[in-house]
C-alpha cells in the first residue's frame, strides 16, 4: 500500500499541511534503512509512526528533524526545506531524543535557561516545569531524576522555543503504567496548545489513545497509513476476527485500578 | 558570533566542572596534595657539594687534579665552559666553581695554587661549611703524588681564594612548583576534557545540543574557554601555596601566563583528540594515561632531568611537557622573559601545531 497524501481536516479549524515528506531514503552500506517514505502531517495533528525495532522509525524521524543527512527525497516543515536549511527547521521544532540525557551537574532551571539561550530566547522555567509537573524538582540536578521524570523533563526542554511541531521518539518506553498515563496527559495538553506532535511508539494502545493518524512501518517502508479506527475497520472488513471472546477489562486495568493513577515518589 | 550563547555555555561548562567532584579532585586537589607531600618531605637535606670545574689548561696535571677531586664522594662534579658554569652558579645549580686557567701548572707546596674559585653567596651559613670541605679536598688533591695516597697531610692549608658570586638560593620548592604547574595543566587538558566530553558523547547529552539551531562549535569554544580559566585559577592557587612554602618568583607573571596558555592549548588539543576518538570512558582512560604517565616522570616534574641516563634525556627533551616545564622554570627560577625562551617556545609551537592537527583529524561528534 502506498502512503496516503490526503489529510483529514480536523473539526473546527481548516487543516493545513505542516510537514510534507516525499520519497525519503537512507542507506547504510548494503542496508536500506529507510526506503522511500512519503507522508503529510496536518497542523495540530498527533501523528504516530509505529513499527517493530529496525523498521526505520527513528532514522525517518531524525532525517525530518535535520539530525541526520537525507540521502534521497525531501522533507519540508512549515514550508522550510530540511535539506536546504536544517538550522531554520530546528528553530521551529522541538525534539525529544530516544535517550534523554542532559548535563548531569546542572539543575532543571539552569538547563531550561541554557536551552533557551541556544534558541536566543528567555524562558519561563516554572511554566515549563508546571506543564510536566516537576515544579518541586526545579532546583535539583538532572542526575537525581528518575527515568520517567527525565523523560518528562526532556519534553520540557523540547518546548523552550515554543515550537510548532514536537517530535517525540518513544516517549513512554521503559515507564511504568502510571508514568505512561501521566505522559499521555502531558502530550494531550501539548496538543491542546495547538502544536503538532509526531511520535514513535511500540505500544498500540498508546497509539490508539493519542494519535489522530498512524503510519505503520516495516523494512524501511510505510505499509499502512490511516486513522487507528479506519485501520481496525479495514482489518475486520478483510474478515479478521479475534479468537478470544472480548473481555471487559484486562490486566493493566486491574493494575491501574488497584495501584491508582497517581505517580509514585521515585518516578 | 552570538556572545550570549557563548557566555551561557561557558557558565554551564564551568558549573559542570566545579560540581563534578572527581574532576575537581583529580585536577585541583591531587596536584596540591602532591605538592604538599613533596614540600614537607623536602629533598634538600643532602650534604653533597655541587662543584663546577672549568678546565682551561687541558694538560696532564689539570686532568689528574680533576680525577683526584672525583674521588671525594661528597663532591658532585660537573665540567664545562667558564661562562656556562658561572651561569649555573648564578642560577643556583652549582654551589662553587673552580677554574683551572690555561697556563696552569701544579704549584709547589706552600705557594699559590693558581686556581680561581667562585662561591655562591646565596646561603652564607651553608657556604662556610662547604668552603671548608672544598679547601680540604683541593689541598689534598694538589698535594697528592701521582698514583694516589691523599692522606699524608696537606701542603695547602687554604689553596682557594673564593670570589663571591651573586646568585639565587633555590630550594626544592622552587624546582617543584613550576613542575607541578606543568603537570596540572597537562592533567586538566587531558583528563578534564577527555572524560567529561566522552561521557557527554556516550550518554547522548551532546546529541541533544545538535537538536538546537546553535552550532556545536559554540559548545567546543565554551569548553576550551572554561578549561583555560579554570587552569589559570589552579595555577594561581598552586603559586599561592608555593609562595607560602617559600617559592621565589624571579620572572614576570605575564610571561608565566603566556606559557601556561600555550601549554594548556597543547594538552587541551590532545584531550580533544582522545575524546573525539574514544567511544566511552573505558577507551579514553588508558590512552590518556599512556600520554600523561611517561611525561609525569620523564619531563622533570618532580626531579631534575639531569639525573637521567643520556639516551633517555635525549629522547625526553622533545616531550611537550619538557618544553613547558623548562620554560616555566626559566621564568620562575631565572627571571627569563619570553624573548629569551626561543628554543622552548619553538618546541611548544611545534607541539601546538602537531596536537591541533591531531585533534582535527581524530575528532568525531558521535
Amino acid at each position: 500500500m502506498t502512503a496516503s497524501s490526503s489529510v483529514e481536516p480536523r473539526a473546527g479549524a481548516p487543516a493545513s499541511t505542516i510537514i510534507s515528506v516525499r520519497d525519503l531514503r537512507k542507506r547504510y552500506g548494503q542496508l536500506t534503512a529507510v526506503d522511500g517514505v512519503s507522508f503529510d502531517v496536518a497542523e495540530g495533528e498527533v501523528f504516530g509512526i509505529l513499527g517493530p525495532n529496525g523498521a526505520g522509525k527513528t532514522t525517518t524521524l531524525e532525517m525530518i528533524e535535520g539530525m541526520r543527512p537525507i540521502d534521497e527525497g525531501s522533507a519540508r516543515i512549515d514550508g522550510i526545506d530540511v535539506r536546504r536549511d536544517p538550522r531554520e527547521v530546528k528553530r521551529r521544532i522541538g525534539i525529544q531524543l530516544q535517550s534523554s540525557a542532559f548535563f548531569d551537574e546542572l539543575t532543571l532551571v539552569e538547563l531550561l535557561h541554557l536551552f533557551g539561550q541556544l534558541y536566543g530566547r528567555d524562558v519561563d522555567p516554572q511554566a515549563l516545569l508546571g506543564l510536566i509537573e516537576l515544579t518541586d524538582k526545579a532546583k535539583s540536578q538532572v542526575r537525581t531524576l528518575s527515568g520517567g521524570q527525565k523523560q518528562r523533563f526532556s519534553i520540557a526542554s523540547a518546548l523552550v522555543n515554543d515550537p510548532r511541531v514536537l517530535f517525540l521518539d518513544e516517549p513512554t518506553t521503559g515507564l511504568d503504567p502510571q508514568a505512561r498515563r501521566h505522559m499521555w496527559g502531558v502530550i494531550r495538553r501539548i496538543r491542546g496548545e495547538g502544536r503538532t506532535v509526531v511520535l514513535t511508539t511500540h505500544y498500540m494502545e498508546e497509539a490508539e489513545e493519542l494519535c489522530d493518524r498512524v503510519a505503520i512501518m516495516d523494512g524501511g517502508r510505510i505499509i499502512a497509513l490511516d486513522t487507528p479506527q479506519a485501520l481496525v475497520d479495514a482489518l475486520i472488513g478483510r474478515g479478521f476476527r479475534k479468537e478470544r471472546v472480548e473481555r471487559l477489562a484486562n490486566l493493566e486495568d486491574v493494575f491501574i485500578d488497584m495501584t491508582g493513577h497517581d505517580l509514585r515518589e521515585d518516578d | 558570533m552570538r556572545l550570549g550563547v557563548l557566555w551561557a555555555l561557558f557558565i554551564a561548562s564551568a558549573k559542570m566542572f566545579v560540581r563534578n567532584r572527581a574532576a575537581v579532585f583529580f585536577s585541583l586537589f591531587l596536584p596540591l596534595i602532591i605538592m604538599l607531600i613533596f614540600g614537607v618531605l623536602n629533598f634538600e637535606g643532602s650534604t653533597s657539594i655541587e662543584l663546577g670545574i672549568v678546565d682551561e689548561a687541558q694538560n696532564d696535571a689539570s686532568a689528574a687534579l680533576v680525577e683526584r677531586l672525583g674521588d671525594y664522594d661528597y663532591l658532585v662534579i660537573s665540567e664545562g665552559e667558564r661562562d656556562a658554569e658561572l651561569a649555573a652558579l648564578e642560577d643556583g645549580d652549582r654551589g662553587y666553581v673552580i677554574a683551572i686557567p690555561a697556563d696552569w701548572a701544579p704549584p709547589a707546596p706552600g705557594s699559590e695554587s693558581g686556581l680561581v674559585a667562585y662561591a655562591s653567596n646565596a646561603d652564607p651559613a651553608q657556604a662556610q661549611v662547604g668552603q671548608g670541605l672544598l679547601q680540604q679536598a683541593v689541598g689534598q688533591a694538589l698535594f697528592a703524588p701521582a698514583g694516589g695516597g691523599t692522606d699524608e697531610g696537606s701542603g695547602f692549608a687554604a689553596p682557594l681564594q673564593f670570589e663571591s658570586v651573586e646568585s639565587r638560593d633555590l630550594g626544592y620548592i622552587d624546582f617543584l612548583v613550576p613542575g607541578i604547574v606543568g603537570m596540572t595543566i597537562m592533567q586538566l587538558g587531558l583528563f578534564g576534557v577527555a572524560f567529561g566530553f566522552v561521557q557527554l558523547k556516550r550518554t547522548g547529552a551532546l546529541r541533544r545540543l545538535f537538536a538546537t539551531p546553535t552550532s556545536p562549535a559554540y559548545f567546543l569554544s565554551a569548553q576550551v574557554l572554561s578549561r583555560l580559566i579554570i587552569g589559570i585559577v589552579q595555577v594561581a592557587i598552586l603559586f599561592g601555596v608555593g609562595i607560602w612554602f617559600g617559592l621565589q618568583m624571579f620572572g614576570d607573571y605575564l610571561s608565566l601566563l603566556v606559557i601556561v596558555l600555550i601549554g594548556s592549548a597543547i594538552f587541551l588539543a590532545v584531550g580533544f583528540a582522545i575524546a573525539g576518538w574514544a567511544k566511552n570512558e573505558d577507551q579514553a582512560a588508558p590512552v590518556a594515561n599512556l600520554v600523561s604517565l611517561p611525561m609525569m616522570f620523564l619531563s622533570g616534574v618532580f626531579f631534575p632531568r639531569d639525573a637521567m641516563p643520556d639516551f633517555l634525556a635525549s629522547i625526553t627533551q622533545f616531550m611537550p611537557l619538557t618544553y613547558v616545564n623548562e620554560a616555566l622554570r626559566a621564568v620562575v627560577n631565572e627571571g627569563a622573559g619570553l624573548l629569551s625562551l626561543g628554543p622552548q617556545l619553538l618546541g611548544m609551537g611545534v607541539w601546538v601545531v602537531i596536537t591541533f592537527v591531531l585533534a582535527v583529524v581524530m575528532f568525531r561528534w558521535e
